[in-house]
């Protein structure tokens, strides 16, 4: 029977067009610098897509002419899409993209013509109103500012203020490494928890906090690999002491520090700021329960100072509409108000300094308890020391914690452990 | 009767099966669960084992941060508008490999069998280039199209095709009856067990294809729900109540569907194995 058939193929030929989307037609519409105006698209994740879409209305004040679509990826999926859009010479990628600052290195390395270079727009005038850290993170190798900075995330101890005096410890007194770890052993005694959440094989976060203290991160101004200096050896062995001390919550990545912060698995946690919205999300009833001090230091050098995390603006240069698309990012980054928006609704920490002083920075926060912890973190952003980042950052960061685990979980002494680690580092990076 | 003996067998037995029964569940019964708990609740130790009071909740806020409803039916409609013209389409193309002897068939074959070796990673940028030239990013048909015909299926049917006897074709050819009609009225409702098979490969494949759905689909509005579920996992801050409610849901029709075809599954799994 053939009009079985015919049936069949009228029902596909009849589907696919109605289903198709009215974006072909678009005319594209711009102004100029002055003027900017028509469409751009932003890409961005999470309560930072959120930030961004609310801050539109704001932009529009100044450019009325712009309008900004905003659409929200999970992190991963956002580089996916872009390294495809990349890679397909720029199909389908948006006019602004938000990236964490430890992937511009390798965007920049791999597509070096991907990004346009925000200081020849005229961003530079804004340099000094972000930390140095911040904006060494966004520059490229050649100087350039390929993204605009947006937050950050100076590093604190997060600590549980309960356990703390059930073991009669004062976190002040807590100033080098060492303390710390004998703070660790008073609390074990008395509460049980464990001291903090490692994620053992796949996270040297607080390696990588240790190092950013002394000024360094896998590699030095010269690109030349740190992992067998003695700053490494030091925090290294830092880490391999508090296991040893049987103080080391070996949680299962992010899932796993969650649960040991909502179930009081551990006493401490050091990470960046924005943690303090996954603590209080996740734990309202710790409400008052937690506070926070500064990073011990090392007794040799170094600061108490580090930062987890970031993100700024990139624009990529295939964008059909550079004059709205730079007038956004320039607008968005440096405005008080939009920074604000994220930062109160979100805990987004901006990296724009004069933000530091408005009140909603210097308020006690009554879940913190009743202390000015924002404040405390903004104090110490102009600390925090600049460190230089390349394209083999991820792969530095994944030797790194295999190096971990062969020091804590098979007893390889840290030298050697190091050692092998800078070699291979080293050999995968001639590649 | 019952030897003492025997009881005692049946009682292991049954005791075995029933751990992995529960084993087997229980991740399931868990996520359910959770889809009616507080993020924070989820955490809990011990944990919650009888369901919440959060389930409208969680479903208010994933209604609210990905739309749930209209992903559900994004999802649905590209399912199933694939599932239906691919089977068709790999039953088309393994019922001619398999019975219809034309220059070049052989080969022809051999080319898709070859395609099968391609990982889909290779064609991925080219076919994403070609989908952006056609305008079609953010469109349903970027997704259902460059699959449509599937090598495996067509490869699945060629081999079950050929179980089909040449007499009853030619039977019906004396009869009277048109190609098309043989093809629709006897050779389909005879190889239903491996058309539901690649009805379910087909389904299940597209239900949870994230990639190439993830990479053309910009807007929310137009995500399917691997997409939407994966967005939901932000960077700091996951509502792992949500999440929970939304695996529960994405689950629930592969559930449903793989229930229905299953005893024809089994049998088209077979289907091609043995050779009269």
């Amino acid at each position: 029977m053939k009009k079985y058939l015919y049936g069949v193929l009228i029902l596909v030929l009849l589907i696919l067009p109605a289903c198709s989307n009215k974006s072909s037609g678009d005319e594209i519409k711009t102004g100029d610098a002055k003027n900017p105006a028509g469409t751009i698209t932003v890409w961005g994740w999470d309560v930072a897509a959120a930030t961004l879409k609310e801050s539109v209305e704001i932009f529009q004040k100044k450019y009325p002419d712009v309008e900004v679509k905003v659409e929200d990826f999970g992190s991963g999926d956002l580089y996916e899409k872009l390294t495809v859009g990349l890679a397909a010479r720029g199909s389908g990628l948006p006019d602004v993209v938000l990236m964490e600052d430890e992937r511009i290195p390798g965007y920049t390395h791999q597509f070096p013509q991907g990004f346009l270079p925000l200081n020849k727009l005229g961003y530079d005038k804004y340099k000094d109103s972000f930390n140095p850290a911040k904006v060494a993170a966004v520059q490229d190798k050649d100087g350039n500012m390929i993204a605009a900075p947006w937050d950050i995330g100076p590093a604190g101890v997060f600590y549980r203020v309960d356990y703390f005096e059930k073991a009669n410890v004062d976190p002040d007194a807590i100033q080098t490494w060492d303390d710390y770890i004998e703070a660790g052993k008073k609390i074990k005694e008395a509460t049980g928890a464990q001291l903090l959440p490692i994620d053992i094989s796949n996270y040297d976060g607080v390696f990588q906090m240790m190092m950013q203290q002394q000024g360094l991160s896998y590699f030095d101004e010269d690109n030349k690999i740190t992992l067998q200096s003695p700053e490494a050896t030091r925090a290294m062995s830092v880490i391999k002491e508090l296991y040893d001390a049987d103080l080391v919550f070996n949680n299962s990545g992010w899932d796993g520090i969650v649960t040991a912060t909502v179930n009081g698995t551990v006493a401490t946690i050091p990470y960046g700021v924005w943690y303090t919205g996954t603590i209080m999300d996740q734990a309202p009833d710790l409400k008052g329960n937690w506070d926070m001090f500064y990073l011990p230091k090392f007794k040799e050098s170094g600061t108490r100072y580090a930062n987890v995390g970031g993100s700024s603006l990139l624009i990529p240069s295939t964008t059909k509409n550079q004059s709205a698309a730079y007038a956004f990012v320039e607008f968005f980054t440096t405005d008080q108000e939009s920074q604000m928006l994220g930062f109160e609704k979100y805990g987004l920490f901006p990296s724009l300094k004069d933000t530091y002083v408005l009140p909603e920075f210097t308020a006690n926060s009554e879940y913190f308890n009743g202390s000015p912890i924002f404040k405390r973190f903004a104090e110490i952003v102009e600390e925090v020391p600049k460190i230089h980042l390349n394209e083999n950052y991820a792969k530095a960061s994944e030797i790194t914690s295999n190096t971990q685990s062969s020091v804590l979980l098979e007893d390889k002494p840290v030298e050697d452990a190091l050692k092998d680690a800078q070699k291979q580092l080293e050999n995968e990076m001639k590649r | 009767m019952i030897t003492s003996n025997n009881l005692l067998a049946k009682i292991g037995i049954y005791s075995f099966l029933i751990i992995g029964v529960l084993l087997s569940i229980a991740p399931f019964y868990w996520m359910f669960v959770g889809s009616t708990l507080q993020s924070g609740e989820i955490f809990h130790l011990p944990p919650k084992l009888l369901p919440g009071t959060n389930l409208a909740e969680n479903f208010q806020s994933l209604s609210e941060s990905i739309g749930i409803t209209k992903v559900f039916f994004n999802s649905m409609f590209i399912a199933l508008t694939y599932t239906v013209v691919s089977t068709l389409i790999s039953a088309m193309a393994g019922y001619a490999f398999a019975k219809f002897r034309f220059k070049g068939g052989n080969g022809l074959f051999f080319i898709i069998l070859c395609s099968l070796m391609i990982p889909s990673q290779v064609t991925l940028i080219p076919l994403f280039e070609m989908m952006v030239s056609f305008n079609w990013l953010n469109t349903y048909q970027a997704i259902i199209l460059p699959g449509l015909a599937a090598p495996f299926a067509i490869f699945l049917m060629k081999q079950n095709m050929k179980a089909v006897p040449d007499s009853i074709i030619e039977a019906s050819r004396v009869e009277g009856a048109g190609e098309f009609r043989i093809f629709f009225s006897i050779i389909l409702p005879m190889t239903r067990p491996a058309l539901a098979a690649v009805a379910i490969f087909q389904f299940m494949g597209q239900w949870n294809s994230l990639l190439w759905p993830l990479i053309t689909l910009n807007s929310k509005e137009m995500f399917t729900l691997p997409v939407a579920l994966s967005s939901l996992i932000g960077m700091a801050r996951i509502d792992y109540g949500q999440v929970m409610l939304g695996t529960t849901l994405a689950t629930i029709p592969i559930i449903i569907f793989f229930l229905l075809l299953q005893k024809h599954f089994i049998s088209g799994i077979l289907g091609g194995s043995v050779k009269e």
